[in-house]
């Protein structure tokens, strides 16, 4: 296990963030938090629970966050595989290594988590979150080519290899597209592994809304200028 | 179509392969400067723009000048997200810089296996 680091970016999840290390580092991960800028005590449960934890001076979002976290993973570990994961509880430890398996065979060097693979596993999505997931991941899929079934999904796997070819600029939440565009870009082998979120009223008041499309279509736009 | 109007969709085929292709800080000042000259010019020389929009079919020079207003007001829009975009750029890369330093992060150095970190141009 020493040769996969957890990654989860954190903001404002003191209410949560202790819990969930807590029940990675019990199963034995190695877990590492970015603290993205948090007013609260994130930081610290994070830290008490286990985690090591890295701090952002001011708010940047989940894709800078995420960004901090590979760079130290790769710069500061010899892990072979990252796995990213949601800090507000809506993961479980038991979903991680499905997540690996296609990385340490070599079938794949990413994978991504889709809850809308098996019927039941989408069966606690609110039917509005559904439609505006159903509607991004069309979208994806005309973009980049890729046969995708949910392109908003917080846990993903990569191979070290993999990750460190990928370009990634996105600081907010356009960085799930970015990283299906670096997939594309780099034609990196790919599968999509079932999951099954855990959604609570926490997770949910957390989670996207339609206006946070309307940023991430922003964001993607903004950096298409040069 | 009317020759203002063809002017007008050329400008904004220009306008954007500048903001996605061409566009430089250097590009961006010589268009500033260029169009200083240009306003300074129809300041001293009012009697052209009417003569301009004439000859473009738009009808008064009051109406030019607001159609280069407008076009004006698209570039500045886009020189000044770029701007924003490299700044928050280098607040990212600071802020990643410092997070890097936080006591937690002194971990032993990895073995050479490649590249430090993602790739950002």
């Amino acid at each position: 296990m020493s040769s996969t680091r957890i990654v989860i970016a954190a903001f404002n999840e003191a209410a949560v963030i202790g819990r969930v290390v807590a029940l990675l580092r019990a199963a034995g991960w190695s877990v590492v938090v970015i603290d993205d800028g948090s007013r609260d005590a994130t930081g610290p449960q994070a830290e008490a629970a286990g985690a090591t934890v890295l701090r952002h001076p001011v708010n940047l979002g989940q894709g800078a966050a995420l960004r901090t976290a590979f760079a130290f993973v790769l710069s500061r570990t010899d892990a072979e595989f990252i796995v990213t994961y949601d800090a507000d509880g809506q993961h479980t430890p038991e979903q991680v290594l499905p997540m690996l398996e296609p990385l340490r065979d070599g079938s794949a060097e990413v994978t991504l988590g889709s809850r809308f693979l098996q019927e039941a596993d989408a069966a606690g999505i609110p039917a509005s979150r559904r439609l505006l997931l159903r509607a991004a991941t069309a979208l994806a899929r005309r973009t980049t080519g890729l046969a995708l079934t949910d392109t908003h999904n917080g846990l993903r796997g990569f191979t070290r290899s993999a990750l460190q070819r990928m370009v990634l600029q996105q600081d907010r939440m356009a960085h799930a597209s970015e990283i299906q565009h670096e997939i594309a870009r780099l034609r990196l082998r790919y599968v999509e592994v079932p999951v099954r979120v855990s959604y609570t009223e926490y997770s949910l008041a957390k989670g996207q809304r339609f206006l946070s499309a309307v940023s991430v279509l922003w964001d993607l736009v903004i950096a298409k200028l040069r | 179509m009317r020759g203002s109007q063809i002017v007008l969709l050329s400008l904004m085929v220009l306008y954007a392969l500048y903001i996605v292709r061409l566009r430089s800080t250097l590009s961006d000042r010589l268009i500033y400067l260029g169009l200083a000259v240009v306003g300074a010019v129809l300041v001293l020389r009012p009697d052209w723009t009417n003569d301009l929009a004439a000859r473009l079919s738009i009808g008064r020079g009051a109406d030019l000048m607001f159609y280069l207003f407008v076009v004006f007001s698209l570039f500045h829009f886009a020189a000044t997200a770029a701007t924003i975009r490299r700044m928050q750029r280098d607040l990212g890369d600071l802020a990643r810089a410092l997070a890097l330093l936080t006591p937690g992060a002194a971990a032993p150095p990895a073995r050479a296996s490649g590249a430090a970190s993602p790739r950002t141009p």
